[in-house]
């Protein structure tokens, strides 16, 4: 892992910055420009850009929560706690995101901001899962193994909501719409399609990027802490 | 049945929400970069010879780790990981 984290570390520092800037900068341009205008919803449908892409990187941060959680488990080596406490974070960040945004184009479409409706309410339980994980971690300190423990098998449990929230629109009856991306003919034109992809790389090289910003600094507090023991213990003798 | 105001809102609310995010990681990325130097100025302080040592208080209780190893035991860890 040592290796491999020397070898990624400068990337991180060196290529993403620029890549994200591009990205994301490429991503308005054709959200709001490039992109035809939709003629039922009108340009709210521009949302759609933003919207898709952090739903589906959102998915893809708890996902990796869970797999960092596994290796905790695992190996007991407290890096992967860093790692699953970042990407959860990240997570929490794009899944508001989601949810926001969601609201702010419901309210034109369905005339209200908020439904109980069964995949709205399927991904609020996910963010509220991942706000307790984060919560229940930031009680104990940085370098408690044992709350780590605790709080790895609950990000493990918390993944299960995402099967239910991508399934929620065929299993119930939803304001939400059927998937059009992911199916074997995508019903969307190819421009709004290429458009949808550029906004896929630039959530996705955001959420690495910030996944690699927040990974430094919970090390960061890592290290605080157990330097603060050592202190402790060096000026006690 | 353009509804404009509310394209330019999600597009705030997320860029916003980026900024805010942004502003509070590097807050605490400079806290904690201060801490940790901080901290090894008195584990510097604590090693040296007591004729050289300044009288500084303990840090409050709680604040380590109890996951069953000591404390200069962790400290090494980390520091091994991050070099």
């Amino acid at each position: 892992m040592n290796q491999l984290l020397r070898r990624l570390e400068p990337l991180g520092w060196n290529v993403l910055p620029p890549v994200v800037g591009v990205a994301m900068t490429a991503m308005i341009v054709g959200a709001l420009a490039a992109a035809p205008r939709e003629i039922i919803e009108g340009e709210v449908q521009r949302l759609m850009y933003l919207h898709v892409p952090s739903a589906v990187i959102m998915y893809g941060a708890f996902g990796f929560t869970a797999f960092a959680s596994v290796m905790l488990l695992w190996k007991r080596d407290m890096r992967w706690d860093a790692a699953a406490r970042s990407a959860a974070l990240v997570g929490v960040f794009l899944c508001s995101m989601v949810l926001l945004s969601g609201a702010i184009w419901g309210k034109p479409i369905w005339g209200v901001y908020w439904t109980w409706d069964a995949r709205l309410t399927t991904t609020l339980i996910l963010l509220l899962i991942y706000v307790a994980y984060l919560l229940a971690r930031s009680v104990a300190g940085p370098l408690d193994e044992q709350a780590a423990r605790y709080a790895a098998i609950f990000a493990i449990i918390g993944v299960v909501d995402i099967p239910i929230i991508q399934m929620s629109v065929r299993w119930w009856r939803t304001l939400h719409p059927q998937p059009i991306i992911f199916r074997p003919n995508p019903a969307l034109p190819d421009e709004m399609l290429l458009v949808l992809l550029i906004g896929f790389i630039a959530v996705a090289s955001l959420a690495t990027w910030l996944i690699f910003l927040q990974w430094n600094t919970e090390r960061a507090a890592q290290r605080v802490s157990a330097l603060r023991a050592e202190v402790d213990h060096r000026e006690m003798a | 049945m353009d509804h404009i105001e509310y394209l330019f809102a999600g597009f705030a609310v997320f860029w916003g929400g980026l900024f805010i995010y942004l502003l509070l990681l590097q807050m605490r990325i400079r806290a904690l970069s201060q801490e940790i130097g901080r901290l090894e100025e008195r584990l510097a302080e604590a090693e040296a010879p007591p004729a050289a040592r300044t009288v500084t208080p303990p840090a409050p209780p709680g604040t380590g780790g109890r996951g069953g190893r000591d404390a200069p035991e962790q400290a090494s860890e980390v520091a091994a990981q991050d070099a």
